[in-house]
């Protein structure tokens, strides 16, 4: 029936009215956890769902027609089915996120990615020969500084709610819109809050909390994560926590393959990490989406204009140099962790113009790369903390 | 001149085998292969033939493989031993589709038609993680002798997991598993599912199609064979000569050839 | 460039002079002051550039020069002192190496830029245009060609999709000549560039002429070896009175030889198709690894991606210049895209025609664009067809992942296996 919202049970059952530790702790388990239950619970319902690739989707444009986006972003697995199709010297989550789908554990109707680097605009092509279901490439604007950028984008939008709406099997309709750019704003305002403990009371939540509760997001309706933040916020903010004597840095590099928690807890025993682009895609929009025209227009010009700058999107308005001192300035931070996944071209690319810029600028920075199924994080702690012991006493 | 010989030159052995004319194993030898790969050729011929009892105006045609086959000066022709694995193979176990070689410094997958003909193949000869290599680095760190290495695998409880894909970060990752405490055999069945793991993703590369054969001298290890069956979830053939399935390839297209020159002198 | 004078004949040694002469003129450049546009084999727009008359510099084929030539090591070394990992890109890295040796090259003097345009053909090449911006502070356009969105789905002339896509690109010529005006200090010229684009409709039809002349069975070229140089003519001189003629020229050469029955250099037993980037520090002992076994490399991907839309059959209309220009900016630059990341389409449609024996696979660590899907393609290609492939991997630029003794073993192992399918 065009137009009608099929009202489905929650995902997150029994999280209502639960102590931070306990959130925390479903949160993290479900995020780790690569049989993907919620997709599987949605779908027992009779739900869709489409799954994005990093770095960033207009998921209100799913959430409108009543699909779940789920955030694809690869997993601390051996990918052995989908090792066999591809070569050597790939970065892991292109295979990981492969294995997800070929093995039944991430079952979608729909995949799309879009060109953020030439090894992952691959994967829709290798994706649609795999799986049934159609993979659809999204091109966002490689000129955003074009006059017609935001037309085209409208269009390029209005093309893929075509698609979704084929694959929902309904139209998505003004009001569905409506709805959803104000559930995905709200998320948007509760993650800024989230992030504004972590750059003003960084003691009260460590950068593996704030990426367990961000995560989330990726895996079940917005309205559903909005109730978990709405409720964790006022918590956060009267746990009893003692302000450490530890640097504040910026994590930069998280924006596609994700390190492992562990990697981010390690990181977070010596130093605050006061701000960071992990998960960006999930939080790209750093303001509301206004909608005062057609919504899909109104998600486009939010695109070019309020997004935060990432390693994969070129604007000549802003270079990434500056991105990321602006970054360092606002969040007060001193130092910054500057890391690559293993075989990220955009991201090694981007180390070395980061790494000038910091040193013109006389900030620290510690580089690294990392690996979503690395296990040891010996050698990094104990580099890590000469690295802060060195801030802290310069 | 009714037999035909087979040399693999590999990287630490040289192997020699003589067949006859039923294509049966008449004679085998192995050397170290050393730094004069011309001079492992020759001895290693040399002793399969005294083995054989035989001299060299009786061996027909002789086909160099493995990596030093151009240096077999003595060779008629030289073949790849990925064809020649997967020609033995087939030879041993005529039900074989896909053939698993680990050997010291490589591993390949290969699959194979009825005839031994090979249809796909993949190898991994970029790193020395999922080879001979990574098990002897193993073998140092642990100092247990390479024949022990199988036996004390099969003593495992609870394999750890070894993460670690760099051979020369093996050592340092078994010997923090020792300093945790874990015993010997869980660690190095640990080790050989690591090194299974590895030459399974080649083989899903080419395909796994039944029956699996496993040659090449790792195969000897009894402990490698039993992490392969488990991770493979089906049987998989083992021969006596699974270390001599390169120079037996060769040896059997060392014997179409004389075949070949008898049909022709014949017509 | 390197060039055999005594087998592949006349189109390879006027690619060389053509070469030479075209280096001649940067080094002038460089050597006055004079600055030069930067662009990219895949959506050079060569004929608007050349219409401000910008000498043009493609530094994805001096990048390659220095690895035929055997220097890349050292070009690589300085890019990693300054900073860049071995993991990406070695064509990025040997021109950052030209720059901060002062334009020093092989083949002479390389004029810095005074602007860069590029595609998004390539994502590299976006990260490659934004280094230049910090070393020179140049403006960098990004012409922004959507592409194919779904397999098989791609959209032709007429469609919604199509008027949408082509609208865009056309949008960002518009605003790119006002950059170029600005630049060069030039007004623009609408009949110049209908004559630069009426050289490259010639050259264009020419190319796909002689790609079609390897259906012949013996083939009448290399598409590794001698396509390489027809490559980089048909790049280095698109829109140009010179490239024209050269592809006349060589039409008629290849046609009388393809009329006489006479194939490339020696024997031809095996019809290959090549799919990847061509293995340029050992450019010649790669082929020849395959010539040992009389493999010829009748037809490759290269050819596809990198020939600007001439396998399309494409014709700009100059009735309409710069919406033909934008049309077939986007129909050239999208088909460059899906001949990559739908290889096995692209190279499954070429196998009967061309009489294909086998595919050959390079995946090379430098180029993800190319390389990521190539496994994948080719089990579905496998899986479609009955004929014989390998995968082969190493690199376009770095000897230090080029192994010859790996290669030579897969590669004698996969004529092997063409024998005995033969028997």
């Amino acid at each position: 029936m065009a137009g009608a919202t099929r009202l489905m049970d929650p995902i997150l059952e029994g999280w209502s009215g639960r102590p931070l530790d306990w959130v925390l702790a479903r949160a993290r388990e479900l995020v780790e956890d690569a049989s993907m239950p919620t997709v599987h619970r949605w779908r027992e319902q009779g739900g869709r769902v489409v799954g994005h690739f990093q770095v960033y989707f207009p998921e209100e444009i799913a959430a409108a027609a009543g699909m779940l986006p789920v955030k694809v972003r690869g997993a601390a697995l051996e990918p052995r089915q989908a090792e066999a199709r591809f070569g050597s010297y790939l970065c892991s989550i292109l295979k990981t996120s492969l294995e997800l789908a070929v093995t039944g554990r991430l079952p979608l109707d729909l995949f799309v990615s879009h060109p953020i680097c030439d090894a992952a605009r691959n994967l829709a092509a290798v994706w649609g020969r795999n799986l049934s279901y159609p993979s659809r490439i999204l091109y966002l604007p490689q000129n955003a500084a074009s006059d017609y950028a935001a037309e085209y984008l409208t269009g390029e939008y209005e093309a893929l709610a075509r698609a979704i709406e084929e694959v929902a099997g309904r139209r998505i309709g003004d009001a569905d819109f409506a709805r959803a750019i104000a559930a995905f704003n709200e998320n948007r305002r509760l993650l800024r809050a989230l992030y504004r403990v972590r750059r003003d009371e960084p003691w009260r939540l460590r950068v593996d909390e704030c990426y367990v509760l961000t995560a989330l997001g990726g895996l079940v309706p917005r309205e559903e994560h909005n109730a978990v933040l709405a409720a964790v916020l006022p918590q956060i903010a009267r746990r009893t926590a003692q302000r450490q004597d530890r640097i504040r840095v910026v994590f930069a590099g998280g924006f596609c393959e994700q390190p492992p928690l562990e990697l981010l807890s390690t990181i977070g025993e010596s130093c605050y990490v006061v701000d960071d682009d992990l998960l960006v895609g999930l939080r790209l929009l750093r303001e509301d989406v206004v909608v005062t025209g057609p919504p899909l227009a109104a998600l486009a010009h939010a695109y070019l204009l309020q997004a935060a700058p990432t390693p994969v999107q070129h604007d000549p308005r802003m270079p990434k140099e500056a991105a990321l001192l602006d970054m360092i300035h606002r969040s007060g931070a001193q130092a910054a962790i500057l890391t690559a996944a293993k075989m990220c071209e955009p991201g090694l690319d981007e180390q070395v113009a980061w790494s000038r810029a910091l040193d013109a600028a006389g900030i620290p920075y510690f580089v690294s790369e990392f690996e979503e199924r690395m296990s040891s994080f010996d050698h990094l702690q104990i580099q890590l903390e000469t690295f802060a012991e060195n801030v802290l006493f310069a | 001149m009714a037999h035909a010989a087979g040399v693999d030159v590999g990287s630490t052995q040289t192997k020699a085998v003589i067949i006859d004319a039923n294509r049966r194993i008449a004679a085998r030898a192995l050397v170290d292969t050393g730094a004069n790969v011309v001079v492992a050729a020759e001895r290693a011929f040399e002793a399969a033939m005294a083995a054989a009892g035989l001299d060299e105006r009786e061996v027909g045609f002789v086909v160099g493989t493995g990596y030093g086959r151009y240096r077999v000066t003595f060779g008629h022709v030289q073949v790849t031993e990925i064809s020649c694995h997967g020609r033995g193979a087939v030879q041993m176990f005529p039900a074989t589709r896909t053939v698993v070689d680990m050997g010291g410094q490589d591993t390949k997958a290969i699959r194979v038609s009825p005839t031994g003909e090979v249809l796909d193949f993949c190898m991994n000869d970029k790193c020395a993680a999922g080879t001979g290599r990574f098990l002897g680095a193993a073998a140092a760190a642990l100092e247990i002798p390479l024949d022990q290495l199988g036996p004390t695998a099969l003593r495992a409880e609870r394999p750890v997991a070894i993460t670690t894909t760099c051979t020369v970060f093996a050592e340092s990752e078994v010997l923090s598993w020792v300093a945790r405490g874990r015993r010997i055999e869980d660690i190095l069945l640990g080790v050989h599912q690591s090194i299974v793991s590895r030459a399974l993703g080649l083989m899903r590369r080419v395909g796994i199609e039944s029956e699996v054969t496993f040659t090449g001298g790792v195969a000897r290890n009894i402990g490698m064979v039993k992490a392969l069956v488990d991770a493979l979830g089906m049987p998989v053939n083992v021969g006596e000569e699974s270390h001599f399935m390169g120079a037996l390839g060769a040896a059997l297209f060392a014997m179409d050839h004389v075949e070949g020159r008898r049909a022709r002198e014949a017509s | 460039m390197e060039c055999d004078q005594s087998g592949p004949g006349r189109g390879v040694a006027d690619g060389a002079d053509l070469f030479r002469e075209w280096y001649g003129a940067l080094a002038n450049a460089a050597e006055s002051g004079q600055r030069a546009a930067y662009v990219f084999v895949m959506g050079s727009l060569a004929e608007l550039l050349r219409t401000f008359d910008f000498p043009l510099v493609f530094p994805e084929i001096n990048s390659l020069q220095t690895a035929i030539r055997h220097q890349a090591h050292e070009y690589l070394n300085d890019a990693e002192d300054y900073g860049y990992s071995p993991d990406v890109c070695g064509y990025v890295k040997a021109d950052l190496a030209v720059q901060l040796r002062g334009g020093q090259h092989p083949m002479g003097s390389i004029p810095a830029p005074s602007i860069a345009v590029t595609t998004n053909a390539c994502n590299t090449y976006l990260k490659w245009a934004e280094i230049w911006e910090r070393l020179y502070g140049i403006p960098v356009v990004v012409v922004d060609v959507p592409g194919t969105r779904q397999a098989g789905a791609a959209s032709r002339p007429g469609d919604p999709d199509f008027v949408r896509d082509a609208a865009y690109v056309l949008r960002q010529l518009l605003e790119l000549i006002a950059v170029c005006e600005r630049v060069s200090g030039r007004r623009f010229d609408i009949d110049r560039l209908r004559d630069t684009m009426a050289c490259t409709n010639r050259m264009l039809a020419a190319f796909r002429r002689i790609v079609e002349l390897n259906r012949r069975v013996p083939a009448a070229f290399n598409a590794v070896t001698e396509g390489t140089v027809f490559l980089g003519v048909a790049n280095g001189f698109r829109g140009t009175q010179r490239g024209a003629a050269y592809f006349d020229r060589l039409v008629g050469e290849l046609g009388r030889r393809a009329a006489a029955g006479r194939g490339t250099v020696g024997e031809e037993r095996y019809r290959l198709a090549f799919v990847g980037v061509p293995c340029y520090p050992i450019f010649r002992r790669f082929n020849d690894m395959f010539a040992a076994h009389g493999g010829v490399f009748v037809q490759s991907t290269y050819l596809q991606f990198a020939s600007g839309g001439a396998d399309l059959g494409w014709e700009y209309d100059l009735w309409r210049p710069l919406e033909s220009l934008a049309e077939g900016l986007l129909i050239g630059t999208r088909h460059a895209m899906d001949c990559m990341f739908f290889n096995d389409a692209a190279i499954g449609a070429a196998l009967e025609p061309y009489a294909i024996d086998g595919v050959v696979y390079h995946a090379v660590k430098s180029c993800r664009t190319v390389s990521t899907g190539l496994a994948d393609g080719r089990r579905a290609l496998s899986a479609g067809h009955d004929v014989a492939t390998l995968f082969i991997e190493s690199d376009m630029m770095d000897r230090r992942v080029v192994s010859e003794a790996q290669l030579k073993n897969r590669i004698d192992a996969f004529f092997e296996g063409l024998d005995a399918r033969r028997r």
